[in-house]
């Protein structure tokens, strides 16, 4: 008898990583052989440790770090939080603009499904198996480049943030709030597009084959053979993309796009901290229905009620979702012919022109290597930070049976920081660190480590609730203390999944780096916001390739760290 | 009063979970020494049984004495020394899978270490002799450095009889233990619970659905029925009718 499998985590933003995380689980080669992966983990663990200790002697290393002046300012945003601007002007424009960020959000993700679903089918093997030729091994000969070919066409949307995105639209279609939407859809229509294969390939292939065989054609065949099956998990998805792409569309407003984030930036500027609490507590509000919605559709799509009658709750989610969909178009007034107008091509033509080829900035290729391993520093400095962090945090927030009211209370008290530590998105949270801390990579690591803190002491708390309790009993039945009984029957069974949450946040944060750089604090998005403000594309070019390039880099080492824990 | 000394002596102990009735007015006095097998179906009341003799249940009515103690009265430290004496092996072993056999084992330490030793031993097993020891005896000696989750079943079983073994306590209680074991498996291990008691004066009770368990190496049999004991004696006053009457389906509502 082995020990009973461990209870499926829920709440919203365990949902959301979980799905990320069951997607690499059944895709990603669990079959590593035990006895190998045990055998590599030393290594692995050596790495991590010099890693982590380079990393933040790279990032705190240096003279003057602390800007003491900034310490009012500091005290005077917080103090704000006790008194948020609540008057009937402003929260009317909070209103507004939680419906452009959630417009914004909406119509972006319903943008990636499009995208999702069309460059889903076209980057399934499935699709490239079905090929003329007659036997199927040559019809996977002939469809096998083009396969190969559509899945690197993705890899580069993908590999750059929607806020860049943001701001090369941003050049070229003016202030319009399509760019916002098309900076959402283009790389998650992208990610979506290659998970969407992904779920594609996994169905099982009978029915399709099938079809084929009797001569239904290609589209008809994945229409009818495929799609049916995978569509749970498919919509499951698009979901946990639309409780992204509210956060997402936070971001955009930061740099210019409209919206809450936009507001938050306006509200800062002027120094006007009590309104900044108002609009992220629209924030939190907006982000945490969606995550309270999502949990919902998953749940229903996980158990599915009986058959032969309708699920109130997706057919109601159906009808939002449209209702969403127009008042979102009718709210951003959006005209899809601003893509095509001269202004716009031209403006487009003269970006590529310039972008391309591409062109080291001045300071060489130096300087390039030299951002490049400043940004990998901030985000290992930063996770280790937050993983560490985000254990002691979740230890003290853990829901546990037979706590003491005093201990709840201190509880609820945590889990509410940690809400708001995620709410403020990194680049807010770089622009408060910047009041007490020079710009360099250590505002930037400290912001991102603050948000993903909050993410993952939560995350980590819910695995604490949720791990099974009979050992952790049993040892106390025996008469050991309670911290004896949670050291032996607790830690070992928390520490490979918290290591895991961590790895898998530092591969999302190497992509959040160029956000707090475009506010300053260091590392290449930083080279990425002031190329942009000299128009020096070219350079441009560069850097956004050495960013993909790091993204895939920190993925491989992600994946291999992974299955070293496993 | 002479003979061997009382580990555990219940007197109508009735124990109720909202409106269910899992044990009704029991009395049992258990002796050193003694090796008890519990029977009844499932849902007769043999685990809440056995968590009122190890004080993790508490009685609704009734009086309930461990090693001369009534566990409710005890202050929490005083409980934890009354508690380490008591070992109990459960149906679902409740081992930790990433931990090494050997810390498995030395988690029946936990109740004489202090905290500090505990933690000292994750990193460089303490009294590993002790363990090691335990672990030939239930006939893995081998497997001490490997991980728990990678033995098998049957494996696992014995680890977790190893580390009652090392917490050394006066009284074993083991619930439904080998419900997951072959017939052959099953009595290896239920032999290695009742030579446990051998020689130590240890109190054994091991409860266990499989009438034909009950039999050898036990002195006595208690059976269990809709939370009443209608039955106690030794192994042979079994006989088939009584057995039968154990079993019967029970008419009683649910």
């Amino acid at each position: 008898m082995s020990p009973p499998p461990p209870p499926a985590v829920g709440g919203p933003d365990v949902g959301v990583l979980e799905h990320e995380a069951l997607l690499e689980g059944h895709r990603g080669g669990g079959g590593v052989p035990a006895e190998r992966s045990r055998s590599r983990r030393g290594p692995w663990l050596v790495a991590t440790a010099v890693a982590v200790g380079a990393s933040v002697a790279a990032v705190v290393g240096g003279t003057d770090v602390v800007n003491a002046a900034g310490w009012p300012q500091l005290r005077r945003f917080l103090a704000a939080a006790a008194e948020p601007d609540l008057s009937g002007s402003f929260l009317a424009l909070t209103a507004r603009a939680t419906l452009t960020t959630l417009a914004y959000a909406v119509l972006g993700t319903l943008g990636s499904l499009v995208i999702g679903i069309v460059g889903g089918v076209a980057a399934s093997e499935a699709w490239w198996r079905a090929t003329g030729a007659p036997a199927p091994a040559q019809r996977w000969q002939r469809g096998r480049g083009w396969w190969l070919a559509s899945r690197v066409g993705l890899a580069v949307p993908r590999g750059i943030h929607e806020a860049v995105w943001g701001l090369l639209l941003l050049a070229v279609l003016g202030l319009d709030p399509l760019v916002a939407v098309l900076a959402i859809a283009l790389p998650y229509g992208a990610v979506t597009a290659k998970v969407f294969a992904e779920i594609l390939d996994d169905q099982p292939p009978e029915v399709h084959e099938a079809l084929l065989a009797a001569g239904a054609g290609r589209a008809r065949s994945v229409l009818y053979g495929l799609l049916p099956r995978a569509l749970p998990e498919m919509i499951s998805y698009g979901f946990y993309r639309f409780e992204c792409s509210i956060r997402a569309a936070a971001i955009l407003g930061i740099v210019g796009a409209g919206g809450l984030g936009f507001e938050l930036a306006l509200s800062f500027q002027s120094l006007r901290y009590e309104q900044m609490w108002t609009l992220l507590a629209a924030l939190v509000v907006t982000s945490g229905a969606a995550d309270w919605w999502g949990a919902r559709v998953r749940a229903r799509l996980r158990d599915p009620v009986p058959a032969r009658r309708r699920d109130p709750v997706l057919s109601a989610s159906l009808v939002a979702v449209v209702g969403l969909g127009v008042l979102s178009w009718t709210h951003l007034a959006l005209d899809v012919g601003v893509l095509w107008s001269s202004r716009a091509v031209e403006l487009g033509t003269d970006l590529l022109g310039r972008a391309w080829p591409p062109r080291l900035g001045p300071g060489g290729w130096g300087e390039l290597v030299g951002l490049s391993l400043e940004t990998v520093a901030m985000s290992v400095a930063a996770m280790a930070l937050a993983a560490g962090g985000g254990a002691v945090a979740a230890v003290a927030v853990a829901r546990r049976p037979g706590t003491g009211p005093l201990r709840r209370l201190a509880g609820g008290l945590g889990r509410g920081v940690l809400l708001v530590c995620r709410a403020v998105p990194p680049p807010v949270g770089a622009l408060l660190v910047l009041f007490v801390l020079y710009p360099g990579p250590l505002p930037g690591a400290v912001a991102l480590a603050v948000y993903n803190l909050g993410i993952l002491g939560r995350l980590m708390a819910e695995s604490l609730e949720n791990l099974d309790e009979g050992p952790r009993r049993a040892l106390r039945h025996q008469g050991a203390t309670g911290s004896a009984a949670f050291l032996y029957a607790e830690v070992p069974r928390a520490a490979a999944r918290f290591a895991a949450y961590g790895v898998y946040r530092w591969e999302v944060t190497i992509r959040e780096t160029v956000v707090v750089g475009l506010v300053g604090a260091g590392g290449l998005g930083r080279a990425v916001a002031e190329q942009l403000a000299a128009f020096d594309y070219a350079a441009l070019t560069t850097t956004l390739a050495a960013l993909v390039v790091l993204t895939v880099l920190v993925d491989l080492a992600g994946s291999g760290l992974r299955r070293a824990i496993r | 009063m002479t003979g061997p000394p009382a580990l555990a002596v219940l007197g109508g102990v009735t124990v109720r979970f909202g409106s269910r009735t899992a044990l009704e007015g029991v009395d049992l006095r258990l002796v050193a020494g003694e090796r008890v097998a519990v029977i009844g179906s499932s849902g007769a009341g043999k685990t809440t049984l056995l968590g009122v003799l190890n004080g993790s249940v508490a009685p609704t009515v009734g009086t309930v004495r461990l090693l001369g103690e009534d566990p409710a009265a005890l202050g929490a430290r005083a409980r934890r020394e009354l508690q380490r004496q008591i070992g109990t092996v459960y149906q679902q072993l409740h081992l930790v899978g990433p931990l090494r056999v050997i810390h498995n084992v030395n988690a029946g330490r936990l109740g004489h270490w202090s905290l500090a030793r505990a933690a000292a031993s994750l990193l460089r097993p303490r009294e590993a002799e002790g363990a090691l020891d335990a672990l030939a005896r239930m006939g893995i000696g081998d497997r001490a450095h490997d991980r728990t989750e990678r033995l098998s079943g049957g494996q696992q079983q014995r680890v977790a009889l190893a580390r009652v073994l090392v917490q050394d306590p006066r009284l074993v209680l083991a619930d439904e233990p080998v419900s997951a074991l072959d017939p052959l498996r099953a009595r290896e291990v239920v032999d290695l619970l009742t030579g446990m008691a051998a020689g130590s004066g240890r109190g054994v009770v091991v409860s266990v659905h499989r009438i034909e368990l009950a039999g050898a190496g036990f002195d006595r049999v208690v059976g269990l029925r809709a939370g009443r004991v209608v039955l106690d004696g030794p192994p042979g006053a079994l006989t088939p009718e009584r057995v039968a009457e154990l079993y019967a389906l029970d008419p009683a509502p649910r």
